[in-house]
């Protein structure tokens, strides 16, 4: 019952003016960015960060959190209409959605994207309502111990769970931490990592730096490698009689919706899953279950409503570990999560009965952003077909234009600007070669933190990094450690199973 | 044979990784500055996560040039280029203009830089006409001041081109 007056005090913030207009606006928002091949919510979310300054926090992360989700609406656009994937979350809508639009059914595709998305994300608020508060409960309980436990497994997962290079994936890894040391150390109060003398250094890194500079530099530098600047596009005929078979063609998909819509949200709260992993996985297990699943690839509304509804539901599963445990599920909520530290807020546990409204805003933000998002994604087709027609060689300047801006904002330092650009060349170079450059970003946000709780723990005791496997003392940090080292040593296991499994196979 | 011929993927994984090996080196020198150990009156030294965090980076680079050196991983057979010669235009000639923007700025400031960086891309680039480039060059740069300068209150850096700005803040503040 208190969840329930909770939610309700939640949906009356986000109807508060000032919330509502920037809830429509970031849904608008993250529609287009979305919708624009090479842009995705991690890039919306990182270049827009900046411009949150001025208002209170909560209207920020309402307006962030709604461009997050229209984000993950309008990748199905590009990736039925221009066959290449607004974001990487929308790689599994080019699969069916593509086939459709070549069909001349793009309207069918776009609608069962849209509806897809709707129903997941609705699935997925539900399920984040229920599981919050009890796992915000359990989680004040954690000290620096626990603390530095779980970010560890956060990091953990990406080398077990990541399917990347693994001494790849850790040097990401270790990287983005290095980057966060330095600066001032904050407990000796001694200069560290500044190089050439440079003062700019002595502020440290802040993270919107390596954000803007991997996921807007660094991407752009890739999609004009991909696209040459280019785009080509599909016919659409849009109309009633259209949106009404649209819809008549969805009663189909309903075990897809229910695969997409859970499979999303469990994914989503893993740090390294997240909503790219989470629909791959739903439009496998859907095509695996459907008795269609030949059909699958040649254009089925099903293959379209899977991923989508997945990647939905698991970017709010990426908003529970963000808001509970001070945790990112994905690239898009370290970056939200960097942003809470920024507004002067406390990310973890203690956000709930400290900024209930923060939270509950939030919450209650994500059932009306569902609506809106749906109505206008419908709505505005036509206008987004019209902006896809932009050529990349002209809507990339404009994003270098936001980037370069972005980039000297938030501490108002060329110093920023040229590291930024640094980022962004390295970023695009190292995804070149395969390195993962998400757990970087990730790192960079956690590693004040993580270092913090180290420090913290080794004072307990005395220096013993003993204090993170003492059942006895620390049970719930020696249990996440454990997880930690489990998911570290997995990938070894990794070609011994596909050995073992080979000779299975051939006996 | 041109020159994106001869940067194969293979090349660039090796220089790469030998280039991120040395990077960690010289991090792991400079944390050297500061003390590397843990004692009890004063807790961990200012350079012990710096140092082994970089200890940590090259053993990483090693094994990424063990693999390689092994033929463990798909960049050591790639002999593909690394990157194609039409896309290379495109990188090379924007990595150069971002730098050249980024150091306009410094001097010219943002507003005057944008301009010139707007139109030299989309003349480059796109195939729009004058009168479109010179519209879109000149709005973009008005629109970023209204949004940072005006709704933001952000001051974004103008080097030696401020003196022009001075009437548009006295209107603005007046």
């Amino acid at each position: 019952m208190d969840v329930f007056i909770l939610l309700l005090e939640g949906i009356f913030v986000s109807f508060e003016p000032l919330n509502l207009g920037l809830l429509v606006f970031g849904c608008l928002i993250g529609l287009f960015v979305g919708a624009m091949p090479g842009l995705g919510s991690v890039n919306g979310v990182a270049i827009l960060i900046p411009i949150t300054f001025i208002i209170p926090p909560t209207a920020a992360i309402i307006f962030l959190a709604a461009v997050y989700y229209g984000a993950m609406y309008g990748g199905a656009i590009s990736s039925v209409m221009l066959g290449i994937p607004g974001a990487s979350t929308a790689v599994a809508t080019v699969f069916d959605g593509r086939p459709l639009a070549v069909k001349g059914e793009a309207m069918t595709a776009l609608t069962a994207a849209a509806v897809g998305s709707f129903v997941g994300g609705t699935v997925s608020v539900i399920l984040f309502t229920l599981f919050a508060p009890p796992l915000a409960e359990v989680a004040l309980r954690f000290n620096a111990p626990e603390t530095f436990a779980l970010m560890v497994m956060a990091f953990a997962t990406f080398v077990g769970l990541g399917g990347d290079d693994v001494p790849k994936t850790i040097f990401s890894i270790l990287i983005g931490l290095a980057l966060s040391t330095i600066g001032l150390d904050l407990i000796t109060g001694k200069p560290r990592l500044i190089f050439f003398n440079i003062p700019g250094f002595l502020h440290g890194i802040n993270f919107l730096v390596l954000a803007i500079g991997i996921y807007g530099i660094g991407e752009m530098l890739w999609t004009l490698e991909e696209t040459k600047g280019k785009v080509q596009m599909s016919k659409l005929s849009v109309n009633m009689k259209e949106v009404g078979r649209a819809f008549g063609a969805l009663k189909k998909t309903i075990m897809a919706m229910n695969i997409g819509s859970f499979l999303g949200f469990f994914v989503g709260i893993l740090p390294a899953a997240g909503a790219t992993p989470a629909s791959l996985m739903s439009y496998g297990i859907t095509k695996q279950l459907s008795k269609n699943s030949k059909e699958f690839g040649s254009g089925v509304p099903a293959g379209v409503v899977a991923p989508e509804c997945a990647n939905n539901s698991a970017s709010t599963g990426s908003m529970l570990p963000m808001l509970t445990l001070g945790i990112p599920g994905s690239p898009t909520t370290a970056i939200l999560l960097g942003g809470m530290i920024l507004w002067g807020l406390t990310p973890g546990p203690l956000l709930f009965t400290q900024e209930p409204e923060f939270v509950w805003g939030l919450i209650g933000s994500l059932y009306i952003a569902n609506f809106f998002t749906l109505v206008l994604n419908i709505a505005l087709i036509p206008a987004f077909l019209m902006v896809l027609r932009i050529p990349f060689a002209i809507l990339a300047p404009v994003i270098f234009v936001l980037c370069v801006t972005g980039g000297y904002a938030p501490t108002q330092s060329l110093h920023d600007v040229w590291l930024m650009l640094l980022f962004g060349f390295a970023g695009y170079i190292l995804r070149k070669l395969d390195y993962p450059v998400a757990p970087a970003v990730l790192s960079i946000v956690l590693g004040p933190l993580a270092e913090k709780a180290l420090r913290q723990s080794l004072i307990l005791s005395d220096g013993s990094m003993g204090i993170f496997f003492d059942m006895a003392e620390k049970p719930i940090a020696a249990i996440i450690m454990y997880i930690a080292i489990v998911l570290l040593i997995m990938p070894a296991f990794g070609p011994l199973y596909r050995k073992f499994f080979k000779k299975a196979q051939t006996t | 044979m041109s020159v994106t011929n001869k940067i194969t993927v293979k090349r660039a994984e090796i220089a790469v990784a030998v280039i991120l090996a040395l990077c960690s080196i010289a991090l792991m020198i400079k944390s050297v500055e500061n003390r590397i150990t843990w004692n009890a009156e004063e807790n961990m030294g200012a350079g012990f996560l710096p140092f082994y965090l970089s200890l940590g980076m090259l053993i990483c680079t090693v094994l990424t040039i063990i693999k390689f050196v092994l033929k463990r991983s798909p960049q050591s057979k790639d002999d593909s280029p690394f990157i194609e010669a039409e896309a290379f235009k495109y990188i090379a000639v924007t990595i150069i203009s971002l730098v050249i923007l980024v150091l306009a700025i410094g001097y010219l400031g943002i507003y005057f830089s944008l301009i010139f960086f707007l139109a030299f891309y989309l003349r480059y680039f796109s195939s729009k006409s004058v009168l479109f480039i010179s519209v879109f060059s000149l709005i973009t740069p008005v629109l970023t001041f209204l949004f940072f300068e005006w709704l933001l209150k952000i001051p974004l850096p103008q080097g030696i081109s401020e003196p022009l700005f001075y009437p548009v803040y006295d209107f603005m503040y007046s």
